[in-house]
Formats: C-alpha cells, structure tokens, sequence
C-alpha cells in the first residue's frame, strides 16, 4: 500500500505464428503490462501488420454492428484462440463485402428518405409555383430558345453563382426557402447552356425535376403527388424488410466478428509497445508482479507445453524510470487514488502517499470546516446520492463525518455555537490559539514529509542526498532546530535542547553539500551556494505559515456564520429563517468547494512537492476485453 | 504588460530567427558534413537530423511543426479575432491533411498508408483522422467530415464533387471555401490592424485569384463563369467586380494588361502563369518584411512574421533537397526565393 510491488521485466519468445495465442494468454492473465526493454536485440516488428489489419476489422465491425442494432452480450469462451493474422484478413475481406452490401442497402434507405424529402418539397414547390402564375409546360418546353432549370442550391452559393451566371446571359430567380437551400429558376441563352452546367456543378445546384404530372392543373399535381408518397411508402416497407433481412442473415457473423476482434485485440495492443521479433520468432515483453511470476509459468506451459523461451529478470534500481507502478489498495482507500494521480504517479520504489493523503486530507478538511450541522448535510447527500456518485461518495461521507466530529469539538451547529459544548474550542473565542496549533500542525507535516523525502532517496541509492541535501535529514535537522529555537523565543515549553546548534550544523551541512555539488568556478559557486542554501531555508519556513490558512478557513467559518445571523437578526420570523437555510446552503457549497480545493492545495504544494515526484508510469495491463464493448 | 506588447516583443524577438539572402546563399555553400551543425546553430535542429534523407514528407512535417511551434507562442497572448484568425491562417496545414485524406480515398490506399502520409497537428489537430482513415469511401469520409469542425469548408466541396465526381472540383472549392473563410476572419481584424494588416491580405488573396483565374482560364479552359465562381469573393485590389471582367478577357496577355495600376507595375513584363506566381509571392514578402519592420500593430506584425518563416523555411527545404538531388545551384537558387509561401 505504501509502495509499488516488485515487478519483473519479462520476456517470452515464441513462434511468431503463436504470438496472437500467446497475447491473449496474457491477457488472460489479467496482470502483465506490455513494455519494451532496452535492449531489443530482435529489431523486427511482427505484429505491425496484424495490429495495422485488427485495426480495420475493428472498425468496420464497429461500424457494422452500429448499423445492425443490439447483439447479444458477447462472452469469451474459455479455450478460445486468437485469430491468426489469414484468419484476420478473411475476415476483412467478408466484413468489406457485407459492408458494401449493406451500404448500398442503407443507402437504398437513405434514398428513399431523400424521396419523400423530395416529394416534401415538390408539394411545397407546387405551392409556391402555383403563385408564380406560369404555365410551366410552356415555361419548360424544351425546344424553345431560353433554356430554364428549376432546382435549389445552398443559400451560401446563391450570390456568387448569380454574378458568375449573369457573365453568361442568365438570370436566377428565387421563389423559395428551405433551411439553407434557395429554390430558383435560372434561365438564358440555350446555346450557352453547356458553361453553365459546369458552373452550377460547382456551386452545389440540385436540379428538382419536374415531372410531366407537375405540369398540369394543381388539383391534377396533387393527385399524383399523392399517388406518388403511397408508392414511396411501399418501397420503405420493403426496404426495411430487406435490412431486416441482411440484420438476421449477417448477425451470427458479425457475433463472430466482435468475437475474433476481442480475441486479436491483446496482440494489436501488445504490439504498439512490447512486440519485437526476427524471421519466424516473436518476443513480447513487458512487466508482470513477482508474487505472480510463478502463476504465469504455469499458465504459459500448460497452454504451449514448453515451446517457448520465458527469460525473467528483476527490476533494477536505475529502471526506476521506466517501470510502471503497481499498487494495491483496500476498496476503502479507492475514491482517494484519482485524487493523488492527479498530481502523478508515484514512481517505481517510491513511497505511494496515497494512504496518508487520505488521512491528512481528511483532518485538513475536517479543521477547516468543522460543523456538526453542515458536515451531517454533506454525509446526507452523499449517502442518497451515492448510486450517482460511485465511488466518490466514500469521498462525501467520510469528508462529512470529519467535519462531523470537528463540529463536535468546535461545538458548532450550522453556524451556532451556543446549542452544545465544544470538546476542546470555539475557534472565535480563541485565534491565536488556533493559529498556533495550525503552525504546530504544519511543522510536524513538513517534518514528516522531509523524513519520507529521505527514505525515497536512500531507496533510489541517492545517498549523499538523502543524507546532506535541503530535502534530507540536514534540512530536517536545520528545520527541527529553528523550528525549536522560535518556539522557545516565543516562550513554548520546549525543554533545554541545544536548538540553534543543530539549526547551524544542519543548514552548514546544507551548503557545503551545494558546494561540492555545484561544479563552476569559485564566484559563482559561492553565489549559488548563498542563494540556494538561503532558498532552501526560506521555503520551509513560507511553506509553514501557509498552515496558518487550516485556522484562518476555521474562523472564515464561523465568522461566516455570524454574518449570516446578524443579517438573519434585522429581519421578520419568516425573513430570520430563510436568511439562516439560504445562508447555510451557501456556506456549505461555496465554502465547502473551497475549503476541499484549499486542504488539496496544501497537500500538493506543501506535501507532495516536497518529496513526490510523481513521474512514474501506470501499470496498464493488458485486458482481453475493451470496457466499451457490451 | 499588455497582450499587444508582449506580442510585439516576441515578434521583434522572432525576428531575429529570419533568413537574410545571405544566409541561405551561405547554406547552399555549407559542406555536407557542417549542414546539421549549421542548422543547428541557426536554431533548426529539427530539420539538422535526417536532413540527408530522401523522405521529403518528413522535412515537410518537421517545417510544419516548426511553424506550429511558433504559432503556439504567437496565440499565447491573443484573444478573439486575432487568435481565432492565427489559429486559422495555421489550420491550412490541416486542410492539406483533409485533401491528403481525401486523395487516399479516391485512390483506395490503405488507412496505414494514409495515416504516415498526414502532418500531425499537434494542439491544432482538430480532425479525428485514425477514425476518418479508416472511412471505406470519399463519400462517407466526406459525410463524417460534416460533423467535423471544418464542416463549412467541406459541405460546398461534398456538394459539388457529388454533382461531378472530379477531384479538381473538390480540391478547387476546398481552397475556394478556406481563403473566403479567412478572408471572413481578417474582417474584424481590419480596424483593429489597420492598413497594414489590410495590404498584407490584399497581397495574400490577390495572387491567389489572380494565379487561379490565369491557371483555370488558360491551362484548364474552363468557361468565364465557372472560372470566376472558383475565385475567392474579394474586397481587395482585385475586387470581384474586376475578377468577373477579367476572367471574361481571350488571353493572357489581355488579361494582364487589364490588371490595376499597381499590379500592372508589379507584373510589367512577365509573360508565363510561374512568373505571375513568383513576381506575386515577392510582392507578399516584400510587403510582409515591411509590416514586420515598420512596427505597427502587433497582429499584423505576427502575421506578417507567419508568413515570411514559412517562406524561409521553405527556402531551407529547397537547399536540402537541391542539394540532395544533386540539381544545379542555378535551380537551386529559384526555388529558393520562390518557395510557394501560403499555397493551399
């Protein structure tokens, strides 16, 4: 919990035929995290070409059962084996066919959509032309000397194709508007038709045909326009019975297709990062637990009976960069993990703080926002919201149960302080004392962090660092030892320690070790010295008074509340009370959001940075399933 | 420190990083074994690694990606219409993605191939293109590009390569819609920037129209009206009022003769369609240098500055691969100062 577990870089050799089988063993597995380790000496990538054919069954399988409608919840049977890279491309090969095939039926349904849109607007059309008050017969008669199109084209278009038109001797007459299509007649020279078909094709024109039935008496139109949607309609049903058809005809296959898809997916995603090979022979590498190598073994001979080479090897310590981490958490300490990941990953050997992050994160929260009332609404909420929430609502009730038990001990109720007793203090009867312990609180967290920066160092063999850096136990000695000596200035019990001594002989410390680090020449190694030994200093003590913010949030609260029922007091019975509920609900979403950023801001600027570096890599194992499929 | 300021300082500073004729003659000069040192030196280390390769995509990209590493500074200040007309001016390369998409369509590559052959984007990368490689056809491509944020661009061109299945038509109308959409963008532009920022448009989009208009009407003899509806709708010195009398002119040489006053004088005695483009484009960088150095408004400075890196680096592509073609330095030294500056 307070470290990755051990891992061990892998390599399992195998017949380049087999690696499909082998990646979806180890997907099975459940644990093993692709990787490539230097050095490869198999420079080859054989699984390039499948993962780039994978790639196009998945896609076009994708798109086929988008378009086929709901499958059957896909399981993967246990003795399945993965596709081979022939068995992928035939299988592209079917689902292109089927694919074409179902295009051209779905764009038989796109048609015959775009038909009754057409006979929408030729019903709207004959509207608007009957107002024209044009004898469309002659209008369109095709042997006369004006050549006339009716048809539309996007209003965008409309200005420009008429000032190309009128270079030719047209004219453009708009009599409608459809969304963001312009209705229009163009007419001109019929000798100069054939330039104008170029430019109309390019200005997106759509001739709307208009049938002989059109050109007649309206009532006549009418009838056929009629006439015309029923034959539609027929052919719609009978379109929706040949998809229905292709839908029965095409859904065990593409059952099988999904199937093999997820099969093939562990090599295809394998082969991005931990796949090499020469000739016939495939390698794929990656990092698997040590307390599970021996289960892989098993696994590994069971299924290919000793034809493969597993060569198995420690993580070393100068590895630390490229090995990801992997930690297990209780289930309790979960929703808390996405909230240390957002600051990083800890790296490999480092310490994971996600545990004491949860508990100071908590207390932090608790501090600030310490009210028996307000905390109980927060755990309320976040119990009958916690379907919603998931996880998360772990976050809610034990930040509310905190605040809780802090109420308790501020003996504050929504904001009143007067109805129980507080255990220990009501943070406005006593700042200076609350300020204290806030400083006392962060002195001890820095302090803590300094010893858990420490042992990070000594764990990556940063020895001299651990020991004699700003960020090891000298600066730890340096910052016990003022720490110490102004609390006794400022008259703490303290006892008689030697403080300044040690705050002395740990900032010394300090800057000979940035002496003997830094290599340039003697000025400028005693300005860099100066300057970083005296930064090093500053910062501890500016990142302690930044705890002064845990009992300055304490007493934002309660003064909070006091501006609350000071304007609740001028007003009517009706007026106190509502003033008090609304100016409750906002102390608890606007300080409450606040405060959680505030507690989550000194962990990462006062805690983490002093001693995470949060560059580690995810442990991401490979999974036999994608979480998208159903 | 104000936005404008800040941006002025980094153009100034940018500045420096131009190409003098100078320093390109003296790259052409460079030893092969001194190249990468040199480019190195003149802060291209990008383009010092591989540069003896044949892989010209890979130059290309690597340019690009200069180019958008720069931009990326440039915007940092901006908001609104400037920003929004950078980010634009910048997303050519991402149409030249969407064309590159489009062409592997029609010719039925395989996505892979398609992917390798597109310049990635980095921040400007708007399109999804692993999902539109893997589109079956140009027809469903260009549907899923309607859902894209370049929907614009490609609903007139989807429109008209249905009507005509031509991919001159699809590539023409394609440019056509991205320069009148920036063109669109310039407008707000033009009070804040003022003439400057104006002349360097005017320069931009008039040697588009006129290159297109001589191009179409004379290499491809497409009809008058056709020609003019390919054209971007210009408010600059060649008004579209102008483009619809020229492209009706028979020839070439009438159609020059016709230009305005001050075009007239730019193109006096060229007579082929490269040299209009090459006299045009020195025109741009003539112009763009003096908006860069005349310190006027800071956004008209960094498009001005946009425009002669990407020349320059053009120039230093032309170096490498000359040199690496073994053509003659008389060849060499054309292409260098006629680079193709902001051809879509």
């Amino acid at each position: 919990m307070f470290r990755a577990e051990p891992l061990l870089k892998i390599r399992l050799r195998i017949l380049a035929s087999e690696a499909a089988d082998a990646a979806l063993e180890l997907a099975r597995f459940g644990i093993y995290s692709p990787a490539r380790h230097a050095p490869e000496r198999l420079p080859e990538n054989p699984a390039a070409v499948y993962r780039e054919t994978w790639l196009e069954v998945e896609a076009r399988t994708a798109k086929l059962v988008e378009r086929c409608g709901a499958l059957s919840p896909l399981s993967i049977p246990e003795g399945a084996e993965a596709p081979t890279l022939v068995d992928l491309e035939e299988l592209n090969g079917w689902l292109k066919e089927v694919w074409i095939t179902c295009l051209a039926a779905y764009e038989g349904e796109v048609r015959i959509e775009e038909e009754i849109r057409h006979l929408d607007a030729l019903q709207e059309t004959l509207g608007r032309l009957e107002r024209l008050n044009v004898d469309l017969a002659y209008l369109l008669r095709p042997d006369g000397l004006l050549a006339v199109n009716i048809g539309s084209l996007p209003a965008a278009s409309v200005k420009r194709a008429g000032e190309a038109l009128s270079m030719t001797g047209y004219v453009i007459y708009n009599f409608d508007t459809i969304a963001d299509q312009v209705y229009a007649v163009i007419a001109g020279p019929r000798d100069r038709h054939g330039e104008v078909r170029a430019l109309l094709s390019q200005a997106g024109w759509r001739e709307l045909p208009v049938p002989p039935e059109l050109r007649t008496h309206p009532r006549t139109a009418r009838a056929w326009l009629s006439e015309e949607r029923q034959r539609v309609e027929a052919l719609s049903i009978a379109e929706c019975a040949v998809l229905e058809s292709l839908r029965g005809k095409y859904r065990s296959g593409l059952e099988e297709a999904r199937l093999r898809v997820e099969l093939g997916r562990p090599l295809a995603a394998a082969a991005v990062l931990g796949v090499s090979g020469r000739g016939a022979l495939a390698s794929l590498s990656g990092w698997v637990p040590r307390r599970r190598a021996d289960e892989l073994k098993e696994k590994l001979a069971a299924r290919f009976h000793g034809h493969y080479w597993l060569d198995v090897e420690e993580a070393k310590r100068h590895d630390a960069a490229t090995t990801p981490s992997l930690v297990r958490y209780p289930a309790w300490l979960t929703p808390f993990v996405p909230l240390v990941r957002s600051y990083g990953v800890p790296r490999y050997g480092e310490f994971d703080p996600t545990l004491p992050f949860a508990l100071t994160y908590l207390m932090l929260f608790g501090a600030m926002f310490g009210d028996v009332g307000h905390g109980a609404v927060i755990l309320l909420l976040s119990v009958l919201f916690a379907g919603r929430l998931g996880r998360a609502a772990w976050l809610g009730i034990a930040a509310g149960t905190v605040s809780m038990l802090f109420g308790l001990v501020y003996g504050s109720v929504f904001g009143f302080e007067d109805l129980i007793t507080p255990l220990w203090i009501s943070p406005m009867h006593d700042p200076i004392r609350m300020l204290s312990v806030a400083m006392a609180f962060g002195v001890g967290f820095i302090a803590l962090t300094l010893l858990v920066n420490t042992g990070n160092r000594l764990a990556s063999g940063r020895v001299a660092e651990a020991l004699f850096d700003s960020g090891g136990l000298a600066g730890l000695l340096f910052y016990a030892g003022a720490t110490g000596g102004i609390a006794s200035l400022a008259g703490a019990n303290t006892g008689a320690l030697p403080f300044w001594p040690l705050a002395l002989a740990g900032i010394v410390t300090v800057a000979i070790y940035k002496w003997l680090e830094s290599d340039a020449g003697f000025a400028e190694r005693a300005l860099v010295t100066t300057i970083e030994t005296m930064e090093a200093g500053i910062n501890l003590f500016a990142n302690t008074l930044s705890f002064m913010r845990v009992a300055a949030f304490s007493l934002n609260h309660a003064a909070l509340a006091l501006a609350v029922f000071t304007i609740a007091n001028g007003l009517d019975t009706t007026g106190h009370w509502l003033t008090t509920f609304l100016g409750n609900v906002v102390i608890i979403v606007l300080e409450g959001g606040i405060v959680a950023i505030q507690a989550l801001r000194l962990m990462y600027y006062e805690g983490f940075s002093r001693f995470f570096s949060g560059d580690g890599r995810e442990f991401v194992p490979l999974k036999l399933m994608d979480a998208r499929v159903p | 420190m104000t936005p404008s300021a800040y941006l002025n300082t980094r153009v100034s500073l940018f500045a420096n990083r131009l190409w003098r004729e100078e320093d390109l003659s003296a790259l052409l000069a460079t030893d092969h074994a001194e190249m990468a040192g040199a480019l190195a030196e003149r802060g291209l280390p990008q383009l010092a690694a591989g540069f003896d390769t044949l892989d010209n995509r890979s130059l290309e990209q690597r340019i690009i990606s200069r180019l958008l590493d720069e931009t990326t500074v440039l915007i940092r200040p901006l908001s609104g219409p400037p920003r929004n007309f950078l980010i634009y001016w910048i997303e050519r390369f991402e149409i030249g993605n969407l064309k590159t998409l489009l062409r592997g369509k029609m010719t039925g590559e395989r996505p892979a191939v398609i992917l390798s052959r597109l310049t990635p984007m980095g921040v400007f990368g708007r399109l999804d293109i692993e999902d539109l490689a893997h589109a079956e056809d140009v027809g469903e491509l260009l549907r899923r590009l309607e859902s894209s944020p370049y929907a614009d661009i490609v609903r007139p061109a989807r429109r008209a390569f249905e009507e005509s299945h031509d991919p001159f038509i699809l590539d023409a109308a394609l440019d056509r819609s991205y320069y009148e959409g920036l063109e669109h963008r310039a407008l707000p532009l033009e009070s804040i920037a003022g003439q400057s920022f104006r002349r360097l448009m005017s320069s931009l989009i008039d040697r588009l129209n006129l290159v297109w208009l001589l191009r179409y009407r004379f290499n491809y003899n497409l009809p008058p009206a056709q020609v003019y509806y390919l054209l971007v709708a210009s408010r600059y010195t060649l008004s579209s009022a102008q483009l619809r009398k020229l492209a009706a002119l028979g020839s070439q040489q009438e159609v020059l003769s016709a230009l305005p006053e001050s075009l007239r004088g730019l193109l006096a005695g060229v007579d082929s369609i490269p040299e209009v483009f090459a006299r045009m484009e020195h025109g741009t960088v003539d112009c763009a240098r003096k908006v860069l150095h005349a310190g006027g408004p800071a956004i008209a400075r960094a498009f001005a500055y946009l425009i002669l890196r990407e020349h320059d680096l053009r120039a230093v592509r032309a170096v490498l691969r000359g040199r690496l073609l073994g053509l003659p330095e008389a060849d060499i030294r054309l292409a260098m100062f006629h680079p193709a500056t902001g051809s879509a």
